[in-house]
């Protein structure tokens, strides 16, 4: 053989080699969710079941409790809700920046830039006090305005730039046929933005559907879960963690990530680098 | 195009939901933390609170919790941060070289990263647990140690799974950004080093790496906020146990907000996080301005 491709199959044996270490904590998580509950305490542990022990009955538990198909539906609403409101906010911010001039311009942007670095749970006590006052302690629809508000900063980032990539050309055009700036809003930016809104909106989706401290403090209500605390709450006593069940129900929980990302890879992927080639 | 009356109230309505959810939700806890971090505030009595000037300050930083929580802080970040911009970067020079499968490895090595980080804590628990797989692993398969490793017991332990976790989880986000970074360079920089008699090592150090800069320096902003914001893996893994000895900034932050309700002293420890974080974040980024020119 060429020298050529003993250096591809040895370049593809170190990505394999790489990849098992990357892989392995996720296949250890579903071959646990297959065994037995006994099984999880055993001495050795096994890296995978005996194939006459694989069973879904952790699935079947998790399942069979009414409350997983509510923390399913809380987690679900939650971040859908967000995802909206955060693409339409953060798409009208990024057209009037990118296209507008207005007093105060380059403070608001500034201010949305500063709002990325900041870590958000650094405001979590101010905003624990603002929920008090909002009496949406204990609510769902209290996280919402919450997730869109962290999420709006980075979303309105990305939309102007690409809304900066739309030709002014056909701004005019639309001012010439007597459109307003509602009309190009809807007729162009929207429509040739979509991209990137979308892979946005994949992100904001992801961080929405993982959320955990902000609705861990929020939420006490058994019912009012959502995915992740419904996890963490599996996993009551360190002794006693029914590990069978915490995995069934993450794999539960990984699903739509999963779903989302293998049907939007193109966009995943665009959303991702668009930010960091420049410069 | 002058702006008519018309367009400037489209416009105004436009901003408006922004500008609404902005300063309820951001602008105001923000003025809010600062406030708060000058009174005595304490859970529980929302109403009643007292001023108390620098007090918070001088507490949080006279605290020695607050040096051991600000080294973890510190030392997850130096840690995580070069870590996995390593190995995703020798991820992508490796993905940039080979000619079948890119989309497969692509997608493969990226699921940490969607991975949801309650899910990927309780993973990494249940791994490093002192019976569990890579104790058995260590000292029975490979022996390599002779007892079971206490991981989760101590505080170098506990964080080690912490920052090893941090890595495993960056190792995707940093392969997607330095493999579109890399595709950007040039191709007849590397035929001209190449004509210059250049090693692949010196096309490394003298085209790569100047080349991808900006995205480098992109990277280690983005990833310094994110190591400094640490919280959901420390908490699940190790709860911040022995004795608050495994706690970062924010897990310490959150105890004393929310267990011991001194809200006034959360409010501090956050601020001073913000500004140190504001700080860093600026030096990067007159660094990333200076290498551009």
């Amino acid at each position: 053989m060429k020298r050529k491709t003993w250096i591809q199959i040895l370049l593809h044996i170190i990505l394999i080699a790489g990849l098992i270490i990357v892989v392995l904590p996720m296949v250890y998580m579903i071959s646990t969710s297959l065994k037995p509950n006994g099984a999880l305490y055993e001495y050795p542990p096994r890296f995978l079941p005996a194939l006459d022990e694989v069973t879904l009955e952790n699935y079947k538990y998790v399942l069979g409790q009414g409350k997983f198909y509510r923390n399913f539906l809380n987690s679900m609403c939650v971040s859908v809700a967000s995802v909206l409101i955060a693409a339409a906010i953060a798409s009208a911010l990024g057209y009037v920046i990118a296209r507008f001039d207005f007093p105060g311009k380059n403070f608001l942007f500034g201010f949305i830039v500063l709002t990325m670095i900041v870590p958000g749970l650094t405001l979590i006590v101010p905003q624990y006090e603002l929920a008090v006052k909002l009496r949406v302690i204990n609510s769902l629809v209290g996280l919402v305005p919450f997730y869109a508000a962290w999420t709006i900063p980075y979303s309105t980032f990305m939309i102007k730039g690409f809304v900066e990539g739309i030709p002014r050309e056909l701004d005019e055009a639309t001012y010439m046929d007597g459109g307003s700036v509602f009309t190009v809003f809807g007729r162009i930016i929207i429509p040739l933005a979509k991209p990137g809104i979308a892979s946005v909106s994949i992100f904001n989706f992801l961080t929405a559907w993982e959320e955990f401290p902000w609705a861990n403090t929020v939420l006490n209500d058994n019912l009012k879960r959502t995915m992740p605390i419904a996890i963490s709450g599996f996993f009551g006593e360190h002794q006693f963690t029914q590990w069978g069940y915490v995995f069934a129900l993450s794999v539960f929980s990984l699903l739509p990530i999963l779903i989302v990302f293998i049907c939007c890879q193109k966009f995943f992927v665009a959303g991702l680098t668009s930010g960091s080639v420049k410069g | 195009m002058k702006t008519s009356r018309k367009s400037k109230i489209q416009i105004g309505l436009l901003l408006l939901p922004g500008l609404l959810v902005f300063g309820i939700f951001t602008i105001y806890p923000i003025l809010k933390l600062f406030i708060m971090s000058f009174f005595e505030w304490d859970f529980g009595s929302m109403l009643s609170h007292r001023f108390i000037g620098l007090e918070n300050y001088k507490e949080v930083l006279g605290d020695e919790y607050f040096r051991t929580v600000f080294i973890n802080s510190l030392v997850y970040t130096l840690v995580t941060v070069p870590g996995q911009m390593l190995a995703g970067f020798l991820v992508a020079l490796l993905l940039n070289q080979i000619t079948r499968f890119k989309v497969g490895y692509r997608v493969l090595y990226y699921l940490p990263v969607i991975t949801s980080w309650v899910v990927a804590s309780l993973i990494f628990k249940y791994v490093f647990n002192t019976e569990g797989l890579l104790n058995y692993f260590l000292m029975n398969i490979v022996h390599i140690t002779s007892a079971n490793v206490r991981w989760l017991d101590t505080r170098w332990g506990g964080m080690t799974v912490a920052m090893l976790l941090g890595i495993w989880k960056g190792i995707g986000w940093n392969m997607v950004v330095f493999l579109a970074a890399l595709q950007t360079v040039p191709t007849d920089l590397y035929e001209a080093a190449a004509i210059d008699g250049a090693t692949a090592w010196d096309k490394m150090w003298n085209v790569t790496i100047p080349s991808i800069r900006g995205t480098i320096l992109f990277a280690l902003v983005m990833l310094t906020i994110g190591g400094f914001n640490v919280f959901t893996s420390i908490k699940m893994i190790t709860g911040g146990e022995p004795g608050h000895q495994t706690d970062v900034i924010l897990t310490w932050m959150y105890h004393k907000a929310f267990s011991t309700g001194k809200f006034g002293y959360a409010a501090a420890l956050s601020f001073i996080t913000t500004v140190v974080l504001a700080i860093l974040a600026v030096i990067q980024f007159k660094l990333m301005q200076q290498k551009d020119q």
